[in-house]
């Protein structure tokens, strides 16, 4: 039999196999059969959806690493709706990580799996509702392509929908069903884009170069931007250039084959989106050219944090170190999961970007 | 200076205040205070991503040193007192920033060269000439520090900068004398750019206890006399006085830890809410609990307090001395390691309801809390033999171990009707992975945003010495009360229970 309570070790066993009816019974036995001194923890119900074949391990293997920072329900989600067959299973297991005042206490987040197969795949709703940790938050991270149409029962009780655009093949129209999404659940439910918590710390490192006045003086007359990004992660970069852009209003022209963004004052911004295949992180650089000065923020040889600089003529007025945040999709989630609130800039940038999706 | 106006791209990324560029001036900064603590506060800022872009760290003392061997000094201190790893890139940058300032408090000449150091740096830093001094020396040179910034003119900031100043507690040993290091210090800042530090008030559990209050509806509505029966405020400590001897011996718990620290968590525990959370609002709403303290003076002192002093005990498995054995103690000393108060708050809400504060050395185990015990419920149905110890009672708990507990009556399994107290218990390190930052951490980074909630104001330091100063006053009259006397390892004289028994109340078991 699988164990269900596992250790502080990463696993990616979905634990002990249940009976859909049985689960809450079943979840009091592991508690009550595990040892003293485990204490069950939640701050949050996640559910993790995912059409991916080996969804189920992986994400296992995800669970068991954040439940160390962040206690949750979590409820995972592996679906097949193009199965033959017409099946729901389930798993129950926990993850247990040594805590607390001399790291005396072992604290434990439960993780309930579900694969369902075929016309099941439309029981999500269902699924989820039953197994909710009553009075706590729900996100909900779904993993992949979102589906068109919508289910208004499933989204207007969700707090808060987590997707990674970074996945997405086509983003235009995936936008597009987000914002569904949001609205029909009347703004209740909060979108968060992984691939913008994703750029979190780079807009960080760029706010503080132009803490610096000089700097600041420069930016109305910001002749050109240019990004360098990792192979794969173009809606990444533009979604940093989006941000730029509609933090200082610029709008997007375009002249014969010629894109550029046109500035408050008239005049133009020129940008560049450079991949490469061998970049340092999603977005390796970011470099701002004016008149006579430049600035840039560019991740560090260690990788743990970005350089920024500003400098003009020979000058280098601003140059320091700023955290860069890791890049595991583990640590983005959970730099999401730690945040509150909503991302009010988030569908401005997307707009100012958005004949480039 | 709001940054957020002007910085279109701070919009949205940060909920608070950020830090300005400036540079921090630390007075004594040769002492253990820098190595252990502000030094690592400023690296795990850096790491954390909340320093400003401009900043230097003139550390000012009479010692000869250079600047680069003192940096290697302070690299070894902050790998080891760091909350987290240091990075040798990050730490070299930083460092890099960091400038030894040789001279004496009292040398007029070294703050006019400190003054030329500062401009150079606001020019090649970009500091735009705000300056932070932080006192960190011993207390005795205060004076004369704040006496040279002043005629130096270092105190005066330009035009569109700003100077400002950190105290390190004592803030004085008494009310003249806190009156005059206030005086000093007010001869040289304006209050609005004085930051008196009660590293207590940093800490993330104090914090939330405003939170906790306020934030939330079934707290606020039962916190007056109608429901709470007693509050009780406890600061104990297994250690004894260690290397403070000479210190200690001065001050004693009384000033030592009543006067500031548990004042201010009594203030925060009972303090009306604030029209808003800027600065003077909170500390409006904390002067008014200290003005509406009843004052113990004379007779009432020998009613309401408790003095005693460690003898010979045992605590984790080893002997320990009496504090009259201690080094550097007098044999006959009169100094008081443990303190219980019984406190009135003569304001509408708090009529009648007694706060109970202790605070103590080579006490059994080490433990910051406040507790809100509730009034037991009527002695009928259910409660016909219950005891006020079997009452609700709300937790918070300050160090170790943050968190709250609530404590309620349910029914034990089984066919009897058997009531039993359980506790419902909320830890911070269970439920948030996120390692909580240093106080000092908070504090240095509000300082930089001139965000001075979590700083002592001056009326509220005068008004606590007011009170401490009466109390002392009867003990040094003779008046009263005697000195008692506990072994090490135990909770405190047996005094201090009859204090609370008076009012049929019993000390919390920590």
């Amino acid at each position: 039999m699988a164990q269900a309570v596992t250790p502080s070790l990463q696993t990616s066993s979905p634990g002990l196999r249940v009976e859909v009816g049985e689960i809450d019974r079943k979840l009091g036995e592991l508690w009550s059969a595990s040892e003293a001194g485990k204490v069950r923890a939640s701050l949050v119900n996640l559910v993790v959806y995912s059409e991916a074949p080996d969804a189920i391990e992986e994400n296992t293997s995800l669970l068991a690493g954040i439940a160390a920072d962040h206690a949750f329900r979590a409820l995972l989600v592996q679906a097949d709706p193009g199965a033959g067959k017409n099946d729901v299973e389930a798993w129950i297991t926990a993850h247990c990580h040594m805590r607390g005042a001399g790291g005396m206490k072992e604290i434990c987040s439960e993780q309930i799996t579900f694969r369902l197969d075929g016309p099941a795949a439309e029981r999500l709703p269902n699924i989820v509702f039953s197994h909710l940790d009553s009075d706590l938050p729900l996100c909900f991270w779904w993993q992949g392509q979102l589906h068109p149409q919508p289910a208004p029962q499933l989204w207007t009780r969700v707090d808060r929908l987590i997707v990674d655009s970074q996945s997405w093949v086509q983003p235009a129209p995936q936008f597009a069903i987000l914002r569904e999404i949001e609205a029909l659940s009347g703004g209740h439910c909060a979108v968060c884009d992984l691939n913008w918590t994703r750029i979190f710390h780079l807009r960080y490192a760029i706010a503080q170069i132009f803490d610096n006045p000089a700097a600041r003086e420069k930016l109305p007359r910001l002749e050109s931007v240019e990004i360098r990004y990792l192979y794969g992660h173009r809606l990444t970069a533009l979604e940093l250039l989006g941000w730029i852009a509609s933090r200082l209003g610029w709008h997007l022209e375009q002249d014969g084959k010629k894109q550029f963004f046109r500035r408050r004052d008239g005049g133009e911004t020129a940008f560049v989106l450079r991949e490469e295949k061998e970049a340092s992180s999603a977005v390796a650089a970011v470099e701002f050219r004016f008149p006579g000065a430049a600035a840039s923020a560019r991740r560090a040889e260690s990788g743990d944090f970005y350089i920024v600089e500003f400098a003009h003529g020979s000058d280098v007025a601003v140059s320091q170190m700023l955290p860069a945040g890791r890049e595991k999709i583990s640590d983005i989630l959970l730099s999401e999961l730690g945040r509150v609130g909503r991302h009010p800039l988030f569908w401005p940038s997307i707009r100012a970007i958005e004949p480039l999706l | 200076m709001n940054k957020e106006n002007d910085n279109p791209f701070r919009n949205g990324l940060v909920n608070r205040a950020v830090a300005e560029p400036c540079t921090l001036v630390i007075f004594g900064a040769t002492g253990d205070l820098t190595r252990r603590k502000l030094i690592p506060a400023l690296y795990n800022l850096a790491a954390d991503g909340n320093l400003p872009s401009g900043l230097a760290v003139v550390c000012f003392a009479r010692r000869d040193k250079t600047s680069e061997g003192f940096r290697e000094e302070l690299g070894e201190a902050a790998r080891k007192y760091s909350r987290r790893p240091v990075n040798d890139e990050l730490w070299a940058r930083f460092a890099a920033n960091i400038f030894y300032h040789r001279s004496s408090f009292d040398d007029p000449v070294g703050y006019v060269s400190l003054g030329k150091e500062l401009e150079a740096l606001d020019t090649r830093l970009g500091t735009r000439g705000n300056h932070l001094f932080y006192l960190a020396s011993s207390p005795t040179e205060f004076d004369i520090i704040l006496e040279n910034l002043r005629s130096s003119g270092l105190s005066h900031a330009k035009p569109g900068s700003w100077a400002r100043i950190i105290v390190e507690k004592p803030f004085g040993t008494d009310l003249p004398s806190a009156h005059r290091l206030n005086e000093a210090v007010a001869a040289a800042f304006p209050e609005r750019d004085t930051f008196r530090i009660d590293h207590y008030l940093g800490k993330e559990t104090a914090q939330n206890l405003i939170v906790l209050r306020f934030a939330n509806t079934v707290f606020e509505a039962l916190w007056n006399h109608r429901y709470v029966e007693n509050v009780q405020i406890t600061a104990s400590e297994p250690l004894g006085v260690e290397a403070r001897a000479g210190y200690y011996e001065k001050s004693g718990a009384l000033r030592d830890m009543v006067q500031n620290h548990l004042l201010q968590l009594l203030c925060l525990t009972a303090m009306e809410p604030p029209t808003d959370l800027s600065a003077d609002a909170v500390r409006d709403e904390k002067v008014k609990v200290l003005r509406a303290l009843r004052p113990l003076t004379g007779k009432t002192v020998e009613e309401n307090v408790v003095r005693a002093q460690y003898t010979g005990g045992f605590i984790n498995g080893r002997d320990e001395p009496g504090y009259r054995e201690e080094p550097g103690v007098a044999p006959d000393s009169m100094t008081d390691t443990y303190v219980a108060l019984r406190l009135h708050i003569d304001n509408w809400r708090w009529a009648g309801v007694p706060f109970f504060v202790r605070v103590g050395k080579r006490l059994p185990k080490s433990g910051t809390e406040i507790a809100i015990q509730f009034r037991p419920t009527p002695p009928v149905l259910f409660n016909r033999e219950s005891q006020l110890q079997d009452a609700n009672a709300l937790v918070i708990r300050i160090q170790p171990d943050e968190g709250i507990s609530f404590r309620m009556a349910a029914k034990m399994p089984g066919a009897l009707l058997q009531i039993e107290p359980v506790k419902m218990d909320f830890h911070y390190g269970t439920s948030f992975g996120k390692p909580t930052p240093e106080a000092y951490e908070r504090l240095l980074l509000d300082a930089m945003s001139g965000d001075a909630t979590l700083f002592a104001r001056r009326d509220e330091v005068e008004h606590a010495w007011r009170f401490i100063d009466g109390i002392r006053a009867a003990w040094d009259d003779g008046a009263a009360p005697r000195l008692d006397f506990y072994p090490a390892g135990t909770w405190g004289p047996r005094e201090a229970d009859d204090l609370l028994a008076q009012d049929g109340a019993v000390w919390r078991r920590l």
